[in-house]
């Protein structure tokens, strides 16, 4: 077992694309069933009980920050890039409460986290989102939830927003192969924010999730895709100039992506979400490696992944990080009340295969809380049981993951 | 200018008892209070005349005056005004004589404001934002008052045959959506209520009493009307021609994503008002005049945005490169302010109203809303920028709930007035990450922030 700390301290560009191209090559040579055999490597995870978004909130970042390593060896001297979640519209709320306080990553967990990296010596830290079907700046997208962007662009150094929905600053896109073949694609044509920089930190929040039944730090990877090639309004040949459309092709593999990028391993598999998006998300997770993964858990949402009728605001009151990704999604998962072990069939995964079990097959991480070392607070100590806590719903496959009736344009 | 509701008194007229025809009318100064209504032709009974006493209705319109001269003698002598239905040179959008001498300028052939419902099923369209589809004629109006100034503005709009059976809350929103506009429906109704009301009909009669108190309430508030219109953006165009489809559409788009704007009329100088404007948006790819050009130049020049199509680039070279994340433009500095060109052609009206957004930066928006997606957003500014409105329609008969509002000014109070009471609720300002918002209480088709200074 290897402790990805040490990978992350050496990491450099030139050296994860080097890894990235013999996973790929490995992978090719690795028969498809002995995928699982490979056992997946663990590391620790810092867990923490943080009540508020105020004054305790940087101390905790920057305690937790300390138990799985520190920043220094991760960031010094790095392009950092930091993909947040910013899920559904910006304008949106739960009553009236805040969308950072809901469904989307908290602005201060982010510019605490960006300071702390700047702090730890990161030579530039990308802030990186892909609104949803849109090519607007993240600068502007953010304003639109009353966020002024000086609150990151004050936070450190060389800070800087890009929005990977498309080619943005980029020239063009870099092919990102998925380690051991992959599950649903092969491989992912990127913006350039997710090669150009040494290390990504992926900063998820904590919520359920209609189609995949979570959304922690790997889901939040679902959105680096760009819907210039993976949406639905992608031109068929080459990726379109900005998005037209939303994901839902890769919930229902109603069409391919622009053939300028790989098409899918097996046309023929399931035309469902449950079955493509969690297969979609350990392949990009793989394929694109986080090297810090954080769980915004201080306040949340039950009952989705974005703001609708049946969610209702909630405060869990934790922060969970560390640097394999599996691994922190497996502890946020045992906070929220599920089992990191469960599959499709048991909650959270009634209609859908778990990304845990999934992205374990693919050599990421382990889902095993037995294998994976807790710093800080116990587990016991911070669950709060989503489903207990939610509104009462019944729980079906969503609208959207239905192959035959994709939602409306 | 009194626009409470009147009782009809028998005997007494506000025009000597005449049958009145546009021609015979001071159009200055008689067209303005009047809120027309369209008499069912079937309708020939005086006595159905009952049901607009205490109306703030007080302007009939016949098809043919002649055909129903009891109940326009009865009208006439009640005090109301009678026109006939030629008389108003009622005509669709793009055949409106702008500079004719009607009294009022009168559109018809719009549509009914409404969340748009998919023939034959039972859930709604959803637009490009992925919010429900919304139909409203604000844009028409707003176009109108530009090309018209002096006229007021009447629009004409009647629900299909297969449409379903309105209720009360249909006919607010109609209503509001006009009167927010700052123009009036020339209100037809449903073939329920030309049924119902002349025999009474108890549903039918709550219905229309529920109309009239909300034509009562927007007259009562009609000098809201004259309080200028404002916007981060001026939008200008010729709206007409090859122009018509982008120009228009991306007034009704804009408005779709409460980006407030200024109308700006190639066709009438008059209306070419910069000033106050952070940008100006020049959609048509025809060359403008030497005048205007210089004048665009001059805008930018003075610290406003220019933003031009890509056949327009050369013509608005700038100077130095400026940085920019908004995909799809090239902008320059010109003078204190800068020249934004698009690298290419535009083609969906949706998309420019959201570059255009992007490019003057929310930052320019004299309100920030949440949970306002399926609120239709207009802003004005009182005389001497005393006050400002804030008025909201909501296209759904459900209570809009927990909408937020956070202004870019600081306002000393702001008053939020209802359909219903007549006095409007203080709203308490509440500290949200920093800034100052008002939390709407629940309300329903339409609300009107007042802020002071």
């Amino acid at each position: 077992m290897r402790d990805n700390r040490a990978i992350c301290g050496r990491m450099t560009r030139r050296g994860l694309l080097m890894n990235t191209g013999m996973a790929a090559l490995g992978a090719a040579l690795l028969p498809r069933a002995g995928r699982a055999a490979v056992e997946a490597p663990a590391a620790p995870v810092a867990l923490a009980r943080c009540r508020s978004y105020d004054a305790e909130l940087m101390p905790a970042l920057t305690k937790m920050f300390d138990q799985i390593g520190g920043l220094g060896r991760l960031a010094s001297g790095k392009t950092v890039a930091v993909k947040v979640n910013l899920t559904g519209d910006p304008d949106s709320r739960i009553g009236f409460v805040p969308i950072g306080c809901t469904a989307w990553t908290h602005p201060a967990v982010i510019a605490g986290t960006v300071h702390l990296l700047g702090r730890a010596g990161a030579r530039r830290i990308r802030i990186l989102e892909s609104p949803w079907r849109s090519a607007e700046p993240v600068q502007e997208y953010i304003s639109a939830a009353g966020w002024d962007p000086i609150l990151f662009t004050g936070a450190a150094s060389n800070v800087e927003f890009e929005n990977t929905n498309f080619l943005g600053s980029g020239k063009r896109y870099v092919r990102f192969p998925v380690p051991r073949g992959g599950h649903l694609f092969p491989a992912f044509d990127l913006n350039h924010s997710y090669a150009d920089c040494d290390v990504f930190v992926s900063i998820g929040k904590m919520k359920e999730h209609l189609t995949t039944g979570i959304t922690l730090s790997m889901k939040n990877c679902f959105g680096i895709t760009p819907c210039t090639i993976y949406g639905d309004g992608a031109p068929d040949d080459e990726a379109g100039l900005v998005p037209r459309g939303g994901r839902f092709p890769i919930h229902t593999g109603s069409r391919q992506p622009a053939k300028c990028s790989p098409s899918e391993i097996d046309p023929k598999s399931p035309r469902e979400g449950g079955y493509r998006v969690p297969r979609c998300v350990s392949d990009l997770v793989a394929a694109r490696p986080i090297h810090l993964a954080i769980i915004d858990g201080v306040e949340s949402m039950t009952g989705a992944e974005g703001i609708g009728p049946m969610t209702k605001h909630v405060a869990p009151h934790v922060l969970v990080a560390g640097t394999n990704t599996v691994c922190v999604d497996a502890v946020g998962m045992a906070v929220m009340g599920f089992d990191p072990m469960a599959d499709r069939g048991k909650a959270p995964f009634e209609f859908s295969d778990s990304t845990l079990r999934l992205a374990e097959e693919l050599g990421v991480g382990t889902r095993d809380l037995k294998r994976i070392e807790v710093i800080g607070d116990r587990i016991a100590d911070l669950v709060f049981d989503y489903r207990k806590n939610g509104f009462p719903m019944r729980r079906e496959i969503p609208d959207h993951d239905h192959p035959a009736a994709p939602p409306k344009a | 200018m009194n626009c409470a509701p009147r009782r009809l008194v028998p005997g007494r007229s506000a025009f000597n008892g005449n049958i009145m025809s546009s021609q015979t009318l001071d159009r200055a100064s008689s067209f303005d209070h009047l809120v027309p209504f369209r008499w069912p032709s079937a309708w020939s009974d005086p006595a159905l005349l009952r049901w607009f006493a205490a109306s703030p209705i007080n302007c009939l319109l016949f098809e043919s005056l002649n055909a129903a001269r009891p109940v326009v003698g009865a009208a006439r002598a009640a005090g109301l005004t009678a026109l006939e239905w030629s008389s108003l040179k009622a005509a669709p959008l793009e055949q409106v004589e702008w500079d004719s001498a009607a009294s009022q300028t009168a559109i018809t052939g719009l549509v009914w404001p409404r969340i748009k419902i998919s023939k034959g099923e039972s859930d709604v369209d959803a637009g490009p934002t992925g919010a429900p589809w919304i139909d409203s004629n604000s844009w028409v109006a707003r176009l109108a008052a530009v090309r018209a100034p002096s006229r007021p503005v009447w629009l004409g709009f009647e629900l299909a045959k297969d449409d379903p059976t309105p209720d009360l809350a249909t006919y607010n929103i109609a209503i509001a959506d006009s009167a927010a506009s700052g123009a009036r429906w020339m209100m037809a109704l449903d073939e329920g209520l030309r049924k119902g009301l002349p025999v009474g009909n108890a549903d039918a009669v709550k219905t229309w009493r529920g109309i009239l108190a909300t034509l009562a309430f927007f007259e009562k508030r009609r000098q809201w009307a004259a309080w200028e219109r404002w916007g981060s953006i001026g939008i200008l165009s010729s709206f007409a021609g090859k122009d018509e489809f982008m120009g228009q559409e991306l007034l009704n788009l804009a408005a779709r994503r409460n980006l407030l704007y200024r109308v700006l009329d190639r066709a009438h100088p008059a209306s070419q008002k910069f000033e106050g404007l952070p940008a100006v948006l020049y959609v048509d790819s025809e060359l403008p005049s030497a005048e205007l050009k210089a004048k665009l130049g001059a805008f930018a020049r003075s610290g406003g945005m220019l933003i031009v199509p890509h056949a327009l680039a050369a013509q608005f070279p700038g100077e130095a490169s400026v940085a920019t994340q908004v995909a799809g433009y090239e902008v320059k500095s010109l003078g204190r302010g800068s020249v934004a060109a698009a690298t290419r052609d535009w083609d969906d009206p949706f998309f420019l109203a959201a570059d255009v957004h992007n490019l003057v930066k929310r930052r320019n928006d004299p309100v920030a809303l949440f949970n306002a997606r399926s609120l239709w957003e207009h802003y004005s500014v009182a005389p001497e920028g005393r006050g400002a409105l804030l008025q909201f329609v909501a296209f759904t008969s459900r209570p809009t709930e927990s909408v937020s509002v956070a202004p870019a000014k600081a306002w000393r109070s702001a008053a939020m007035h209802t359909i219903g009471p007549d006095a409007p609720a203080i709203l308490e300002p509440a500290k949200v990450e920093g800034r100052v918002e008002f939390h709407l209480p629940p309300f329903s088709w339409y609300t009107a922030v007042e802020f002071r200074s």
